[in-house]
């Protein structure tokens, strides 16, 4: 009796121990997600823990940022046809530089600080391991170059910016630094790291940053350090170009357009590009956004096109040599459908497909109006997709380093070193090679309008020249409705609003 | 030993008890006992000899016999629902008829209040009920239709005709930002795990609804308890013949309002020119895609049982079919639920199992604009039969779509549960229950590759669990000290809740026959695999204390302490107490005041909680895949890793701090009942996503409880009888309820780590116009001072010379971006009048259902009453008149005033009385939705009115229109609106003999 007692008894306290342990424990199972203790433990691990920063570089050639790079310049233009693209007057704000703190222009800012933020997560958990990978120092430094791209496009874009290099940064003590100093802090992290970066140029470094990735992004720096500082840097400027041009590993491609075709991986004249996939990497939607409706039928898209981004009369115009191949990224005229004969019509307006050039407003509800534009096929348009492209992005390219260096041997009083590298780009695109009469800034300009179109360097270009020269390039008159105001302040676009709200250090830019 | 004891002392005083009246001399006598109104048998009612403790229980045929002492002169008989009433013992058979009890402090009223029930008439909470009778009629096959005006606080809205969309319920306004609005739904004692599952379950079923309003009286949900709770009481076996029962109804629907689009002659009026777009047609679309819809729904149960043992059987069937072409709901409902008793009654065993098999067929959302876009000049088909192919941007053939596209669920719903009782003494119960719940949804769908649009095949199949295993062990204490009563109850409960999901996608497909039957029979490149899988648990205490004094004072209090896996760890165990108190005057006060019957006061305060928004994993520091990367020197596309999100463990759950005063009265012997509720409640630690700084974050928002909202109303609810007659009664149900929903603070800090973060929100954008030109651009926000989803608008001033529209005196190319003014959608009340008239055999019931004060934004007329869309694109005959020659731009021109008053249902029916075969038999014609007063110009003022997202997906279409924008009616991309239906239904209810 008694044993059965003291049998009851301990059964009794391991149930009633058993419900307080486990009937009241509260794990939480992870099963989809990964404990971020548990990841970067092996190669394999490693490599996808840095490829984040990368990811988030697909917003930027055909995101916010870009559009903000070209659409407030004289280059593209997003006319509202009816109803179609009004969007809240953001398109024309853009045209007319009447910028808004809105959340269009924060979208750029956060594709900028997306990329600036997984990097410093990145390091700080790289940093924190344990047993360090053995290219820790590599990737250490291709990382900060990664940054420094996005931090130079955010102080171009912004001026002075939060300067957040480390992940663990109390958030309420962030400001903002002065633009020159974040030119400094460039200037400094590009030539302690841009060295030790990969010098091989193949498959294993496509898409990512190698050494002239970075001394193409130094060169860039000092190409508008009179912008940042007030001082020009053109002999820097020259020096980090000529690490890029002089080291041989890359060619102009004979072919221009094979820059940018569906398959431009093996371009030789590409230095850092952007790779978008069909399948794998959406993000590139070029064709959808300047194609009219009805162009899926010229090029076997499998979804109609939205009819927004063209070009003007003015950009056509400076292709003044009929011989120049590049003008040829502007589709204009009658349009067919895939077999080269059946005139395109625009059902809705019942009027045929007839892409004109010559805009004279910025919004018209006619159904003529839906027609205007010179459309850009640079990024050759891929059937079988409706946006999407397979067509690899490209950010730096040789072209550019030579109108860089032409551009800044001239402002350095070296017309002959200038004259040279421009004949080289035209002479790519057949296009009749200049005199030293030719060899003029406003010319170098227009150079690099029918070379970079659309490519996200238009607004910067502008403002170079306009800051070198005090023509109004910027912020000049432009046709349609376009007037010179010559103010300056929009240099810069404003902070966005939702910034200034979530980070209360912020000061929104003078003039906004 | 002590027990054995007692249970000897028990048995021999309940021996006495039956013994010693047959000793002195008896007298035996018979009678039947039958309902007033249809003279039906009453089974189980109670007759009782005055004075003594002799008594029975009639029969199946409502007969009783009854020994009792000579002196007995009057018997008492007692039935559930029904009038207490004395009749004098007379010589012959005792014919006694009941009157059905109408009071709402009745005094056997037994209503659910969650681990528990109570008298309706000893409630210190808000808590309403209603039973079967007074259900809404007609073309019910959502169950919470059946409520719908009924109760004063609760806002049922359909969010439009398709017999595939879930109707949101909302009790006392929105509580939360980011979190479910539903309130919990309770059935049979076990919590469903996503209110919307209660929408599956067949109407008949349902016995009844308690619905607890008040935090006082929801607060033992504790952090599931912020929305209020509904507890849901299934049909039960009762002692007596087995009885079989049909209930059936067939009907047809059709749209009960279409928008004013140009037919093909006033296009063509309107447009001189048409030429390549006129293909000699003159088609409705609108009507192109509609159909009269047929729905039929039958269900069989058969019930009975013995005083030990009864039980209820049923199976169901419901075939709904929408007015737009292939929409379907298809639903097989079986259920089975058994009580024993053993022990001599001290056991009580319940058990019941319920499965619902569901088969929907939906259509694409999006294919709603191509109606609106579509000149009606191009026909439907050709002459040989196939589809009329076309294409352009946002236009293609909608029956063609609609036909041709395949999106199909099945829905396999099971609620098993059980539960034992043990009465350990008679004060003194303990018992356990155990529940498991599992729905498995398994989506399929073929999207065939249209002529002329380019677009590549695509087929797809998901799988989605959602399963949980729940139980608790309770202990109830209930004891009478001479006028005092003490009930107590104690418990402990556990919840896991588990979730995952498997999808499968290919395209591209050479024989589009199989549709998704063989998924990797298209393009590899493309095939497609997802799987996710979650899990939390939540783990609980809880207790509630009620006093009764002389059933007089009334105190009641509870706490709750849930502690969820999904919480941070800081926080992960909360507390939510509730005390409330009630006085009830006629006993002493007013016991002299003849018209008065009853009368109540209570105050209650509670604290209740919603946990809704966080996610399992969101207090975490977690990785997962964000996105592929190329990596050239392979070839591949491999994944990259990065942190998912901002975590941030202290996430707790929403608090709902409620205050509620209320009256409770009966008046004029019953002809007066009802109730008045008002209540002023404070939710804080509102959660959201509050935006960030990035970097150092590295995403730009973290969910953080920092916001507060209130709420604050008044609730009256009355039901009268006018007139009452032994032919002709009218009995008139009436509620109205104000709601105003303050959004207070979206501002705080946020400290993690010691350091401090300010998360500041002075305005966030919620909702936005869509439409071609419409992108990017927020018209509905959250702001504090206002009620939640507050727009912000232009105001439209007409137009100039030359058509072009002004805001505040300037056109757009004035000013190009106009700044607004904010003005408040939210309705100011709503209220719901049932009207029931008895004439004989004949019942009319009509209920009428209302909004004052409402607002929502037409997006629709905002799109379509826009005349710089001719000639490609259909207008309504408005834009050719309305003066408007440019671009449509968002303004306050299309926030239009919503207010309506619907009749919601009439019914008409007929009882046959004493029929051989039967007990009852009624049959009636009903129609719902006969009748709307508005001046809104859209399809309907019912609307969305609050945001949710997620939703059935498979290729990232929208098949139920879940992606709603509050007060936004629109009909762009998946926003559309499915049109309201009009219903005409004939139906019958037979019990057989």
């Amino acid at each position: 009796m008694k044993r059965k007692r003291i049998y009851i008894t301990v059964c009794a306290i391991f149930l009633a121990g058993s419900i307080t342990e486990s009937c009241t424990k509260l794990k939480q199972n992870t099963y989809s997600v990964v404990p971020v203790n548990n990841f970067y433990q092996t190669p394999d691990q490693i490599a996808a823990g840095v490829a984040p920063a990368y990811i988030a570089l697909q917003n930027i050639p055909d995101g916010n940022v870009n559009q903000m790079n070209e659409i407030t310049s004289d280059e593209v233009i997003v006319p509202t046809r009816g109803g179609d693209w009004y969007d809240g007057g953001q398109w024309q704000g853009l045209w007319l530089h009447k910028f808004k703190p809105d959340v269009f222009v924060d979208g750029g800012w956060s594709d900028l600080n997306n990329g600036i933020g997984k990097v410093n997560f990145t390091l700080s958990i790289l940093n924190g391991l344990a047993a360090k990978p053995s290219n820790y120092g590599s990737i250490v430094a291709e990382l900060k170059v990664l940054r420094a791209y996005f931090f130079f496009q955010l102080t171009d874009m912004f001026g002075d910016i939060p300067l957040v290099t480390d992940y663990n940064t109390d958030p309420s003590k962030v400001i903002q630094v002065a633009r020159k100093d974040v030119y400094t802090f460039l200037e400094s992290e590009l030539t302690t790291n841009v060295p030790l970066l990969a010098t091989n140029v193949d498959k294993t470094t496509y898409g990512r940053v190698t050494q002239y990735a970075g001394y193409m992004l130094l060169a860039k720096l000092y190409l508008n350090a009179q912008v940042y500082t007030g001082t020009p840097q053109w002999t820097k400027a020259i020096t980090a170009l000529n690490q890029v041009i002089n080291s041989g590993k890359y060619i102009l491609q004979p072919n221009y357009f094979d820059n940018f075709s569906t398959n431009n991986d093996g371009s030789s004249e590409n230095i850092f590009v952007v790779p978008f996939d069909k399948v794998n990497i959406g993000g590139n939607n070029w064709e959808m956004q300047t194609l009219h409706y009805s162009s899926n039928l010229t090029f076997g898209l499998t979804g109609q096109p939205w009819n927004g981004f063209c070009s003007t009369a003015d950009v056509l115009n400076k292709y003044t040599d009929p011989a120049d191949a590049r003008k040829a990224q502007y589709l204009v005229g009658q349009q067919y459908a895939a077999d080269g004969l059946t005139p395109l019509q625009d059902p809705q307006a019942n009027l045929p497909v007839i892409f004109d050039p010559n805009i004279t407003s910025l919004s018209d509800a006619s159904g003529l109006f839906r027609m205007k534009g010179a459309r850009n096929i640079k990024y050759h348009p891929e059937a079988g997709t409706s946006g999407g492209q397979s067509n690899d992005m490209v950010i730096f390219r040789l072209a550019d380093a030579y109108l860089m260096l032409a551009e800044a041997s001239l402002q350095n009083g070296d017309a002959a070193t200038a004259l040279v590298n421009v004949n080289t780009v035209r002479a790519r695109a057949g296009a009749a090679a200049w005199t030293s009469e030719d060899v003029t800034l406003p010319n170098l300009l227009d150079e690099r309008s029918r070379e970079l179109g659309w490519e996200g360097w238009r607004r910067n270009d502008l403002i170079r020249y306009q800051v070198a020269t005090g023509t109004h390039y910027f912020t000049g008159a432009r046709t349609p409705a376009k007037v010179d105001d010559g103010d300056t302040h929009t240099f810069v676009f404003p902070i966005p609003s939702p910034e200034l709200i979530s980070n209360p250090n912020l000061h929104q830019n003078p003039g906004y | 030993m002590q027990f054995k004891n007692l249970l000897k002392v028990s048995l021999l005083a309940l021996f006495c008890f039956f013994i010693v009246p047959a000793m002195a001399q008896n007298k035996t006598i018979s009678g039947k006992v039958t309902d007033s109104k249809d003279g039906s048998p009453i089974t189980g009612a109670s007759v009782l000899a005055k004075g003594t403790t002799a008594g029975a229980i009639t029969d199946v045929n409502g007969n009783f016999k009854l020994t009792v002492t000579s002196a007995a002169t009057t018997v008492i008989v007692t039935y559930i629902g029904y009038d207490r009433k004395e009749v004098a013992i007379t010589g012959g058979t005792l014919n006694i008829t009941l009157e059905a009890s109408s009071t709402s402090l009745n005094e056997v009223t037994v209503v659910s209040i969650g681990y528990g029930s109570a008298r309706k008439k000893d409630l210190s909470g808000a808590v309403a009920s209603i039973s079967a009778k007074s259900f809404n009629q007609g073309a019910i096959i959502n169950p919470v239709d059946q409520l719908s005006g009924k109760i004063a606080g609760l806002v049922i809205t359909q969010p439009g005709g398709d017999p595939n969309q879930s109707a949101s319920v909302r009790l006392r306004g929105q509580s939360s930002l980011a979190g479910g609005l539903s309130p919990l739904f309770v059935v049979d004692g076990i919590v469903l795990d996503d209110p919307s599952q209660f929408q599956n379950i067949p109407p008949d079923d349902i016995a009844s609804y308690d619905v607890l309003k008040d935090a006082s009286a929801s607060a033992i949900y504790g952090s599931r308890g912020a929305n209020g709770v509904i507890i849901v009481t299934t049909r039960k076996g009762s002692a007596g013949r087995t009885t079989i029962s049909y209930d059936g109804l067939a009907g047809t629907s059709t749209q009960s309002k279409y928008y004013d689009l140009l037919n093909s002659n006033q296009l063509r009026a309107a447009v001189p020119a048409l030429g390549a777009l006129d293909h000699g047609a003159n088609t409705d679309w609108q009507k192109a895609i509609t159909r009269t819809a047929y729905e039929h729904r039958h269900n069989v149960s058969i019930s009975g049982g013995s005083n030990e043992f009864n039980f209820i059987g049923s199976v169901n069937y419901a075939d709904q079919q929408g007015i737009v072409i292939n929409t379907d709901k298809k639903q097989l409902g079986l259920r089975f639920s058994a009580e024993e008793k053993a022990l001599n009654d001290k056991l009580d065993i319940k058990a019941g199992i319920q499965n619902v098999s569901t088969t929907r067929s939906f259509i694409d959302y999006s294919n709603f604009s191509y109606i609106y876009n579509t000149p009606p000049t191009y026909p439907i088909t050709n002459p040989d039969g196939t589809y009329y192919a076309y294409s352009d941007f946002n236009q293609a053939n909608p029956v063609e779509h609609m036909q041709q596209s395949v999106f199909r669920a099945y829905e396999y719903l099971t609620l098993i549960n059980g539960s034992a009782d043990y009465s350990i003494t008679n004060a003194l119960k303990v018992g356990v229950v155990g529940s498991i719940t599992r729905n498995n949804v398994q989506t399929h769908g073929f999207i065939p590759s249209f002529p002329l649009e380019g677009n590549v095949n695509q087929a797809g199949q998901a799988q989605e669990n959602t399963n949980s295993y729940k139980g608790n062990i309770h202990i109830n204490y209930d004891k009478t000290f001479g006028k005092s009563t003490l009930t107590l109850l104690g418990g402990y409960e556990y919840n896991d809740y588990l979730y995952d999901n498997f999808r499968a996608l290919g395209q591209e497909y050479i024989t589009p026959d199989q549709q998704d039957n063989n998924l990797s029979a298209g393009n590899s490149l493309f095939n497609k695999i997802y799987s996710y899988k979650q899990e939390y648990l939540l783990i609980s205490f809880f207790a509630r204390a009620t006093y009764n004094y002389d059933s007089r004072i009334y105190l009641t209090a509870t706490i709750r302490q849930d502690g969820s896996s999904k919480f941070g760890t800081a926080n992960q165990r909360g507390y939510f107490p509730s005390f409330a108190a009630a006085y009830r005057f006629k006993n002493d006060l007013l016991s002299n005041v003849d018209w008065i019957d009853d009368i109540k006061i209570r105050a209650g305060y509670g604290i209740t909680g919603n946990s809704d928004a966080i996610g399992t994993t969101t207090t975490l520091e977690t990785v997962g895949p964000v996105g592929s990367y190329y990596n050239a020197a392979t070839g591949t596309y491999p994944n990259a890793y990065s942190t998912n999100q901002n975590a941030n463990p202290l996430l707790k759950w929403e608090q709902r701090k409620g205050r509620n005063i209320g009256l409770d009265f009966s008046l004029f012997k019953g002809r007066l009942t009802g109730d008045v509720n008002y209540f002023n409640d404070l939710t804080s630690n509102l959660l959201f996503n509050y935006t960030v700084p990035t970097p150092p974050f590295v995403y730009p928002s973290i969910l953080a409880n920092v916001g507060s909202l209130t709420n604050k109303g008044l609730e009256i609810a009355l039901t009268g009888q006018i007139v009452k007659g032994p032919k002709f009664n009218w009995t008139t149900n009436a509620q109205i309820t104000f709601v105003k929903t303050t959004v207070t603070n979206l501002s705080g800090v946020y400290s993690y780590a010691g350091q401090t973060y300010p998360l500041t929100a002075p305005q966030i954008p919620v909702g936005y116009a869509v439409g071609r030109g419409l992108s990017s651009n927020p018209i509905t926000f959250l702001k504090p001072g206002y009620s939640p989803y507050v727009f912000y608008l232009p105001h439209y001033t007409g137009t100039d010379a030359s058509g072009n529209q002004t805001f505040d005196g300037k056109t757009i190319a004035q000013n190009a971006s106009p700044s607004g003014h904010y003005i408040d959608p939210a309705p100011k009340f709503t209220y719901g009048m049932t009207n029931n008239f008895d004439y004989g055999n004949w019942n009319f019931n009509f209920a009428l259902r209302g909004v004052s004060g409402q607002k929502v934004f037409n997006n629709t007329l905002l799109d379509v009453e826009t005349i710089t869309r001719l000639p490609g694109n259909n207008v309504t005959k408005e834009a050719l008149t309305n003066g408007i020659k440019d671009a449509p731009v968002s303004s306050d021109k299309w926030l239009e005033d919503a207010s309506f008053l619907r009749v919601d249902n009439a019914t008409l029916s007929y009882a046959f009385k004493n029929l051989s075969f039967a007990n009852s038999l009624r049959v009636f014609i009903s129609s719902n939705n006969l009748l709307i007063i508005t001046k809104y110009r859209g399809l309907d003022p019912e609307n969305k009115t609050e945001n949710s997202s997620g939703g059935n997906v498979l290729f990232g279409n929208n098949l139920n229109g879940s992606s709603n924008q509050a007060y936004i009616d629109a009909n762009y991309g998946g926003q559309a609106y499915y049109p309201r239906v009009r219903t005409i239904t004939l139906g019958v209810n037979v019990s057989l003999k």
